[in-house]
């Protein structure tokens, strides 16, 4: 990205005399020059190319530089696209304040000062650079935090399933074994029963340990029955172990989702009731998935705590950093083409996520 | 004799439930799977009279495995066996015939449960038939 793109500059005007003198100052610029000698003309170039700059006259037959100007604003393509106009004719405030309610950057009235026109010309290629560059390295980020998000979820499943092949099968097995031997504790010293007792509740304890571990790095549930069980359950443990209430409203007829929608759809509510935990100190949470009427389905977790306090709440809405488990939700949000959504009052917080069910996301 | 067959993907654990079975004479071990679509081949070769069966195993799941022998045989009883022992997963084990769901944590009710499912007082469903 350090490398210099050139970007396209479009010079309009029904001279070819004036088009050769832009031309010949905005040369040493070392963009590309596009001439167009009318707005039909100019506007083919539009719709084929990404344009950084127009520079056009004001006064020109069939389509002039306002209608032009109008036309560009309606598409949002052309939103960015930095318009100068350039009158010999047009030159009142009203003519200008015309030119600038179209969306103009700048209104050079004739004769033009070389250096000057240069510059300004100079300055939007450059913005337009960077925002080009800008874009680009957004998209890059975005595919990367994608990966990541997808990375983690498979080795949170590869060491669950580890934990659950190897570990909780010579839990199970160590399980076995202790339950036969306590059969026989009659046979040995009430020291040697009592510590064989002791050690089959250690064993207990071991196996609810891996196994709360297991199901919170990724739940067997999720994989095997489906999304709606594995949620239910993750709901039920957590209440144990916070004592927060959860209520469950999950939509019956909503069957088996994509695999990525589903581990996504899990770790939402599974980070909004982290949060709900950790931050809001409510008493109760609720979690309601259902499809609604546009092709959506949505996942709603809310609780009755605190909210997110104010400072958190303005930077959130200046788009600021919101810490990594609400971007996080985000971005899952994003790559499965839905939109997410933060309420929070000091009357509690709400966390909406909206998913297409049609497949229409990115991830597959 | 009553004859039971194992499956489950862990040599050990089910090696644990030959020696936790041992606890009734008249039962034997007819066979164990490793997994659930070789289970359903024993399972129709062998005519088990229990089966006890995991829940994650690789390929089919244990869930799916009991609703294919359940399709095969509906009054064999079956019994899932698992680190996984929720009201949830009990729920969806009973919709495909499993009649009781055991802790891998606890396996101590297995041998109770199997012998009140083998009992003549108790209807293939797990209840008690209605007075005559």
């Amino acid at each position: 990205m350090t490398e210099r793109h050139k970007v396209n500059i479009l010079m309009v005007d029904d001279q070819p005399g004036k088009l050769l003198t832009y031309e010949t100052i905005l040369e040493e610029l070392g963009e590309n020059l596009i001439q167009a000698h009318t707005g039909r003309e100019a506007l083919d170039f539009l719709l084929k190319t990404d344009i950084a700059v127009v520079l056009m006259d004001v006064s020109m037959p069939e389509i002039d530089g306002f209608e032009l100007a109008d036309m560009m604003r309606q598409h949002p393509r052309f939103q960015k696209t930095a318009i100068i106009f350039i009158s010999a004719v047009y030159l009142s405030d009203l003519d200008r304040l015309k030119g600038y309610q179209r969306g103009a950057v700048d209104y050079i009235s004739v004769p033009i000062i070389p250096e000057l026109l240069r510059a300004k010309v100079s300055l939007f290629a450059d913005l337009h650079r960077k925002t080009r560059q800008l874009e680009s390295l957004n998209q890059e980020l975005h595919a990367l935090s994608a990966r990541l998000i997808a990375a983690q979820d498979e080795e949170r499943r590869r060491i669950a399933r580890d934990l659950h092949d190897s570990v909780g099968q010579y839990v199970a097995a160590l399980s076995m074994n202790n339950g036969l031997a306590i059969r026989e504790a009659d046979k040995i010293s009430p020291e040697a029963a009592n510590a064989l007792r002791q050690n089959s509740g250690l064993v207990e304890q071991l196996s609810k340990e891996i196994r709360t571990i297991s199901h919170l790095l990724h739940p067997p549930l999720l994989d095997e029955i489906g999304l709606m069980p594995a949620i239910k359950m993750f709901a039920d443990g957590f209440s144990d172990r916070s004592k927060v209430q959860v209520e469950v409203d999950l939509s019956p007829e909503l069957g088996r989702l994509p695999p990525n929608v589903e581990i996504s759809i899990f770790r939402i509510v599974q980070e909004c009731l982290t949060n709900v935990y950790r931050h809001s100190g409510s008493e109760k949470a609720k979690i309601t998935i259902h499809p609604s009427d546009r092709n959506l389905l949505t996942v709603e977790v809310c609780d009755e705590g605190k909210g997110i306090p104010l400072e958190n709440r303005l930077s959130m809405s200046l788009g600021k950093s919101q810490g990594v488990g609400l971007s996080g939700m985000r971005e899952r949000v994003r790559e499965l083409g839905g939109t997410f959504e933060v309420r929070s009052s000091n009357k509690g917080t709400t966390v909406i996520a909206s998913l297409p069910l049609n497949g229409a996301g990115k991830g597959g | 004799m009553t004859r039971i067959l194992i499956v489950d993907d862990s040599e050990l654990v089910r090696n644990g439930l030959r020696a936790v079975l041992r606890a009734n004479p008249t039962w034997e071990i007819c066979g164990e799977a490793a997994d659930g679509l070789t289970a359903i081949e024993m399972f129709k070769e062998l005519k088990p009279d229990v089966v006890i069966v995991d829940f994650q195993m690789p390929g089919i799941n244990g869930i799916e495995t009991a609703r294919r022998m359940t399709a095969i045989a509906p009054d064999v009883p079956l019994v899932m066996f698992t680190q996984h022992a929720s009201p949830d997963l009990e729920r969806h084990a009973r919709e495909v015939g499993i009649r009781s769901v055991v802790s891998k944590t606890d396996v101590f009710p297995m041998v109770g449960i199997i012998e009140a499912l083998l009992s003549p007082q108790i209807a293939p469903n797990g209840k008690h038939p209605p007075q005559q």
